[in-house]
């Protein structure tokens, strides 16, 4: 499962906070299933693309759900100042920090955003947060907030399905 | 002599109303259950096609920040409903009276958010037809408008109603 999200998106807040936690204990978890972030920063918000690159550079320390909660719960506050650094240097060490700093510099961050933004056009996204579901050769692509208990029985429909 | 003709301003005017009001409530009722996901078949794909939609329209709703979570997933599960079944009754024309000041009535209601929405300077979508609309001048512009169209058929609906029928009167 695909999630094609933007951290300054008040949807993609409302799927983290309401949807993906309970996912994440219930699926992601256990195993059944496998989900991955993906960057689709949109060009009407001005921050989503310098908080997507924090996002990749905290995911190559292996921290990645920490900027994650982070910039989710704290998005009213960033997206009036655009302190995105400051926002994220709260959950993380100074060493840390100065690691992050560095990598969110670097081309491979930005072509890492661009290669997902390519390849959620390749699935028709044109919104935020949109899910891509992959199962035995099929894709569902479902757009916006999706509430947990309609994805529980949608996975679930389709885990038991043959 | 014929009181009335069907070709008079009012009428004309309410037989406007009638088709764009209806034809615009039908639409947006189905918009918001068929989109942004629009899945057919199976059967469960499209039960959750829809389920994601109302969830999306209640968020839509929510951040409008005018209702809390519970009053706006109860306006996101009825109100496509409610639109649909208005449409179709304004395109019928049965008890047109009713059916146009509950139009007008719903319509002041979207207007008046709204615009409470644009002067507060909310940065959200409008909601007004599934697919993310930002909410801007325009939106207003567009609602006014509606309710003016709305409010001038209903005024027109009770005089029209009040003269002889054109075909019916006595010559």
């Amino acid at each position: 499962m695909e999630t094609f999200s933007d951290f300054q998106c008040p949807a993609c807040k409302q799927l983290y906070l309401t949807t993906n936690r309970q996912l994440n204990d219930n699926y992601v978890v256990t195993g059944k299933v496998f989900e991955i972030h993906r960057d689709f920063p949109l060009a009407g918000h001005a921050y989503s693309r310098i908080a997507a690159r924090y996002g990749r550079a905290a995911a190559a320390l292996g921290k990645f759900e920490q900027v994650e909660q982070v910039l989710f719960q704290n998005q009213e506050k960033w997206e009036q100042t655009g302190d995105v650094d400051g926002t994220v240097a709260s959950v993380f060490s100074p060493a840390d920090m100065t690691k992050i700093r560095a990598t969110v510099k670097t081309p491979a961050v930005e072509a890492a955003i661009e290669k997902d933004i390519a390849l959620g056009k390749t699935y028709s996204v044109s919104q935020t947060p949109t899910i891509v579901i992959h199962y035995k050769g099929q894709t569902f692509p479902i757009s916006g907030v999706v509430g947990y208990d309609a994805l529980h029985a949608f996975l679930d429909q389709l885990l038991s399905s043959r | 002599m014929m009181q009335s003709s069907p070709l008079n301003v009012p009428r004309a005017v309410v037989w406007l109303g009638r088709l764009i009001l209806g034809g615009i409530f039908v639409y947006a009722g189905y918009a918001k259950l068929a989109y942004p996901n629009h899945n057919l078949w199976p059967w469960f794909l499209l039960k959750f096609s829809v389920s994601a939609n109302l969830s999306t329209f209640a968020f839509q709703v929510e951040s409008y920040k005018v209702l809390g979570p519970g009053g706006s997933s109860f306006v996101a599960h009825t109100l496509p409903f409610v639109e649909i079944v208005l449409g179709l009754l304004l395109l019928t024309g049965w008890k047109l009276r009713v059916w146009a000041t509950m139009v007008s009535a719903i319509l002041v209601g979207f207007l008046t958010v709204v615009t409470r929405a644009y002067l507060l300077h909310m940065d959200i979508n409008c909601g007004c037809f599934g697919t993310p609309e930002p909410l801007t001048l325009m939106t207003v512009i567009r609602d006014a408008t509606l309710v003016l169209l709305a409010l001038v058929m209903t005024i027109f609906a009770y005089q029209e109603a009040r003269k002889p029928h054109p075909w019916t009167a006595r010559q």
